[in-house]
């Protein structure tokens, strides 16, 4: 496997292995952001299960502890919830992947319930 | 002869042949129009609809309400002559439901029961598709199975092509009708009445004849035994009717003025006799006439579906003059440059403003 210092570069691998999971927790994180909702873990499990990406809490627990490990999404601790935002880095990856129109968007049923 | 007049059309028709016509309609209004001294029935919807509304050119409406009066027509219909447009939805429907009930009796129905049908037709050319589609269903379906059943008997085939090309008012065109139709019944009248020359046509002939479960196309005009008979014949077919086809059988009643021996009547059965019919005949002494006159009748027998390609083929002719005319009217476009690699990017970026510009008013960009 050829290898690369370039920061660019490994901006770029990470970004090939982003799965359509990934890409939904970056763009739901971000939209809970803008308006203004705190966008925990157990609002993602429930998403994922109603757009039929798992069924299980674990991988929901994975796909948020992946993009946390790659600092493209921040996990608070506030008032026992683990929100979720979105960091500088995930919107840098949210935009390349909404650029390459490499995922469709999907709506999550709990941001949409909430007037932004 | 009893006459019974079903819907608006065909109740007109009926109380100017006979005053005391039997009229049968759904509407309660147009029932009330009818000025008859016969009964007036009135066909009625389960829901109660049809009162005002009458059948609303809809066949099934008419077939529906015929449920209401089925058992009262099956016996007024003995024996009796229905006289109905198969245009709208009363005199279509109705008519429809007593041919149906003819067809499905399974006893052989006597002579003096059997029930003749005067039906006009829409001109296909002039008239809406909706009365052409109304007809075409209505030969197919009930008259069809009727004819085949044996049960009816002769079907005058009415058309309005003569009143629409003529211009003629409605009330003119249906006077034209029942003339025409008294003229053809005062057969057996006039052999009772008038000096017999030869042979005979009498009430229980005629009765027979028109038993017969056929198509009777019938025309009067005066006759010239110098001429052709069967040119003379060709030229003055009844306008009213459609035309006839080749006859099965035929009748023909010849009067002749005072002292004419009436022989000219040989040169009629001889055309009969090259067409292998032998006709039913008699010929009367008339001394109010100058000139002979002589009255035909002919059977025929055509398939309905016939009858229903010569509506359709009308209705055709005037619906392709109707795609000409849309497409000399056509717009002219101005010719779309389309560029699928832009397109397909106008598609890609749908969607991408709204998430970038997000994550730029949560200043994360």
């Amino acid at each position: 496997m050829p290898t690369s210092s370039s920061p660019t570069e490994l901006f770029e691998r990470q970004l090939s292995r982003l799965g359509e999971e990934h890409f939904l927790v970056l763009l739901w994180a971000a939209t809970g952001e803008y308006k203004q909702v705190k966008y925990n873990i157990t609002n993602l499990f429930d998403d994922l299960k109603h757009g039929g990406i798992t069924r299980t809490k674990q991988t929901a627990v994975a796909i948020v502890e992946s993009l946390r490990i790659l600092c493209f999404i921040d996990v608070r601790d506030e008032r026992n919830r683990k929100n979720i935002y979105i960091t500088e880095f995930g919107a840098k990856a949210l935009e390349k992947l909404i650029k390459t129109g490499r995922y469709v968007k999907k709506g999550s049923a709990f941001l949409e319930e909430v007037k932004s | 002869m009893r006459t019974i007049g079903i819907g608006g059309a065909g109740s007109k028709i009926a109380v100017k042949l006979d005053a005391q016509s039997v009229v049968v309609n759904i509407s309660e209004v147009e029932l009330s129009k009818i000025p008859t001294s016969g009964e007036k029935i009135q066909a009625s919807l389960r829901d109660g609809s049809g009162v005002f509304q009458g059948a609303r050119m809809d066949p099934q409406i008419g077939l529906e309400a015929y449920g209401s009066v089925s058992r009262q027509l099956s016996n007024l219909v003995r024996g009796a002559m229905v006289i109905a447009a198969t245009g709208g939805g009363t005199g279509n429907g109705i008519t429809a439901g007593i041919l149906k009930e003819l067809a499905g009796r399974a006893e052989k129905i006597a002579v003096e029961e059997k029930t003749v049908f005067a039906l006009v037709l829409p001109y296909a050319k002039m008239e809406p598709d909706e009365f052409v589609i109304n007809t075409s269903d209505f030969l197919n379906g009930p008259v069809a199975a009727a004819i085949d059943s044996g049960n009816t008997g002769n079907i005058f085939m009415f058309s309005n092509r003569c009143k629409f090309e003529k211009q003629l008012a409605e009330d003119k065109y249906n006077q034209m009708i029942v003339n025409s139709l008294r003229d053809f019944f005062a057969i057996p009248a006039k052999n009772a009445q008038l000096k017999l020359l030869e042979e005979h046509i009498d009430q229980a002939d005629f009765a027979l004849y028109l038993s017969k479960p056929y198509f009777n196309h019938f025309t009067s005009f005066n006759y010239n035994p110098d001429n052709d008979f069967g040119k003379q014949l060709s030229a003055r077919w009844n306008p009213l009717l459609l035309p006839p086809e080749q006859a099965i059988e035929a009748l023909f009643l010849l009067e002749v003025p005072a002292g004419n021996d009436g022989t000219c009547f040989y040169n009629i059965l001889k055309y009969f006799n090259d067409q292998d019919v032998k006709p039913l005949y008699s010929v009367v002494e008339n001394p109010n006439l100058k000139n002979p006159r002589v009255s035909v009748s002919l059977l025929y027998s055509r398939k309905p579906a016939e009858e229903v390609q010569d509506l359709n083929r009308e209705s055709e002719e005037h619906a392709q003059t109707k795609v000409r005319r849309t497409i000399d009217q056509y717009v002219e476009l101005e010719p779309l440059q389309v560029n699928l690699d832009n397109e397909a990017a106008k598609v890609k970026s749908d969607g991408q403003d709204d998430v970038i510009a997000m994550l730029k008013r949560i200043n994360k960009l």
